[in-house]
């Protein structure tokens, strides 16, 4: 009996422990008590930029005499973030600064509270006056207007989806290491791939939003999201879905969630991998196998369009003094040092000018990094991110996925499936 | 009669507590119910049985009940069946090192369910984990369960299993050593097989702990499958692994159909005080208290 109380005890002091490992953050702010402190919420994970947010924060912090920012990780990105934001909503807290994914963006500037970052300038930084106007190009800030053209935030994560190749596995195969250009080059390359090495060929990105599916939709020519409606049911979207199903059924693609995926690739388990550019810096620094990256295939003879990815980040704070906090947070977020250490860390594509080009920018990092390049010429065909508008973005969101669960999931029918969802989402949002 | 007002006094903490956190929110979830809301907005639409109209419609939410269901019986199966098992084998029947079986049964269950869930997923990963490397030696393979339908509820059972066990053992261990020795040397004498000591002697003697654990194995089995399941599947692949209690999370802080979520909370408990009462009705009479 006595071991038994020793155990006892033992499982007593590990629990103990742990909980008081939580109480050390509020610490901290015992000595910075006259500085503001606002609360930054983000969705990148440590295999997704996260450190260098802490970095940014950390370095933020010790530079300025009136602001303490605390970032928050929310895990199942930008929905993840959203549901937190509306649970913290609902007990009348509101962090300061948050990222709010495109997918988000009219759902966001219907259900919450925020200010346009303009108005803040404006209010308390005169001297920024023309920081949004000097700095970023007109396109680009329109990523971050809604429906009514408000300025909902100021674009920051900004992605698109590129091929990443494991040219040791296709060499194996035989295959051009040029890599394919188009969906159908996909699909012969997944088969010389599985023939020659039993691996599987590709895997298209599963995480909790369906940005990987809207680009295969968008690049063959059909459009997900028409005049607010869903409109993804069109033959070509059921001939994409179709193809996808084809590929997971034959075996030719990993079907399994995000972050596996991504290790399975890294592995090198998979030949292919179809994922935003802003996990390159986890690939590139993870994979022992030589990789390189390709724009985005697209169809036969169809034109390339490719979802913006990323976020956008907007100012939730609610009272006069963490709203100025706010601002001088996201004007150091924006200089040209940072948003350049933001690529190095993450890979997303610098959204303002006087970046690429200039020595404390990228300059030096471009020319080496070639991993980039696909995702910067492809900028041109950016589309934005299917948002759909309402109360219930979140919910038609959801049936997305639900979809491609349903459809990945076997041997059921793709037309049918898909033209059920796109009813369901558009007696939704009526 | 003084006596009544302090034992009514020495209650009065427990009985407030429970009012707050239990009750309270059991009245408001009941209220909520018929009501169209969104956790945030002013206005509360009321919508009278509607919720629970619709959540009866939809087929998810029906085969969700039945997934429930599976999840109690894979729970019964491993929590309680095999763990009572576990614990007379180690009790009577081995000899040696039984100090190093306890502790190494019990280690799981003071880890955190979040680090258990991303164990498993490391070690089960059907392409690159250890598993599926050592069974590729000998060309077999393990299927993508994360996405297989069936597959997906066993292993999240495991995982459960897994950090559960632990404790069920030691009090069903606990249990089983306080039977006196002379009742089981003298059956052994008269040379009664293992198995029949452990049906006839064992589990009717060990009664109480038995059924305590039981009901504990149904209470709080799908509460703790809530942690594998928002870590590794978010209740997919389309609600194959979900289950009620999962459900009624999703609703409320997913999707935010707060009255939904209500009344998917409701039936839950409607349905658990039915499975409690059947087991006091047909277990607890079988049961054998000591005093």
């Amino acid at each position: 009996m006595k071991k038994e109380y020793s155990l006892f005890l033992m499982s007593l002091i590990v629990i103990l422990l742990a909980a008081c490992g939580n109480g050390e953050s509020d610490e901290v702010s015992a000595e910075s008590e006259e500085k503001t402190k606002i609360e930054y919420w983000h969705v990148n994970a440590e295999t997704q930029g996260g450190n260098t947010v802490d970095q940014l924060v950390e370095e933020f912090n010790a530079q300025s005499d009136t602001v303490e920012v605390v970032a928050r990780y929310n895990p199942d990105m930008y929905a993840g973030l959203m549901s937190n934001m509306q649970a913290e909503v609902a007990s009348g807290n509101s962090p300061a600064v948050v990222q709010v994914g495109w997918a988000f963006l009219d759902y966001f500037s219907e259900n919450f509270e925020y200010v346009e970052p303009q108005e803040v300038i404006e209010n308390y930084h005169e001297e920024d006056v023309t920081f949004l106007e000097d700095n970023f190009l007109p396109n680009i800030l329109e990523l971050g207007q809604n429906a009514e053209g408000t300025q909902v935030g100021i674009p920051y994560s900004l992605s698109n989806p590129i091929l990443y190749i494991n040219k040791d596995m296709l060499q194996e195969a035989g295959l051009d290491s040029e890599g394919p250009e188009t969906w159908e080059e996909v699909r012969e390359y997944s088969e010389a791939i599985n023939k020659a090495t039993g691996n599987y060929g590709v895997y298209i990105q599963e995480p909790a939003d369906s940005w990987g599916q809207q680009a295969m939709v968008e690049c063959n020519g059909a459009s997900f999201i028409d005049d607010g409606k869903a409109s993804f049911a069109s033959d070509e979207g059921i001939e994409v879905f179709q193809y996808y199903q084809d590929l997971v059924n034959d075996e030719l693609a990993l079907h399994i969630g995000w972050d596996q995926g991504i290790q399975s690739f890294i592995d090198g388990n998979v030949g292919m991998l179809y994922t935003t550019i802003a996990q390159r810096n986890n690939i590139e620094s993870n994979a022992s196998f030589d990789v390189t990256t390709l724009q985005s295939p697209t169809w036969e003879g169809k034109e390339k369009r490719v979802p913006a990815g990323g976020a956008m980040l907007s100012i939730t704070a609610q009272d006069e003094e963490e709203q100025a906090a706010a601002w001088e947070f996201m004007k150091y977020l924006y200089s040209v040092e940072s948003i350049a250490e933001w690529t190095k860390g993450t890979g997303y594509v610098p959204p303002r000018e006087g970046v690429s080009d200039s020595e404390e920018g990228l300059k030096s990092f471009l020319e080496e990094n070639e991993l980039m390049i696909p995702a910067i010429e492809q900028m041109d065909s950016m589309v934005p991110w299917a948002s759909f508008p309402g109360d219930s973005g979140i919910e038609a969101e959801q049936k997305l996925l639900d979809m491609r669960d349903i459809i990945l999931g076997g041997d059921v029918d793709v037309e049918e499936t898909v033209s059920n969802t796109e009813e369901e989402i558009n007696d939704l949002l009526e | 009669m003084a006596k009544r007002y302090v034992s009514i006094l020495l209650l009065t903490p427990a009985l407030l507590l429970l009012t707050i956190f239990t009750v309270g929110p059991l009245v408001y979830t009941i209220y909520l119910s018929f009501f169209d809301w969104n956790l945030i907005s002013p206005n509360k639409t009321f919508v009278g049985l509607e919720n629970y109209a619709e959540l009866f419609k939809d087929q998810t939410f029906r085969r969700i009940i039945g997934q429930t269901f599976l999840y109690i019986i894979l729970f019964i199966v491993l929590n309680t069946g095999l763990t009572y098992v576990t614990a007379y084998v180690i009790a009577h029947l081995i000899k040696s090192n039984k100090g190093f079986y306890k502790v190494a049964i019990f280690t799981p269950s003071v880890i955190s369910l979040v680090v258990g869930s991303m164990l498993f997923l490391w070690i089960l990963n059907p392409v690159s984990g250890p598993v599926a490397i050592v069974l590729g030696w000998f060309g077999l393979s393990i299927p993508n369960w994360t996405v297989t339908e069936g597959m997906v509820i066993v292993i999240l059972s495991l995982i459960v299993a897994w950090k559960v066990f632990g404790y069920n053992f030691i009090v069903l261990y606990s249990g089983i050593v306080g039977i006196p020795s002379e009742i089981i040397e003298a059956a052994k004498l008269d040379k009664i097989s293992k198995f029949r000591i452990f049906t006839d002697i064992i589990i009717p003697m060990s009664s109480s702990t038995g059924f305590y654990i039981l009901i504990m194995t149904i209470v709080q089995g799908l509460q703790y499958v809530f942690t594998p399941i928002r870590v590794v599947t978010q209740g997919g692949p389309n609600y194959y692994s979900s289950n009620l209690i999962y459900h009624s999370y999703h609703e409320a802080f997913d999707l935010f159909n707060t009255g939904i979520s209500a009344a998917s909370s409701v039936i839950t408990l409607l349905i658990f005080m039915f499975l409690l009462a059947m087991q006091f009705i047909f277990v607890e009479r079988n049961v054998y208290y000591e005093n």
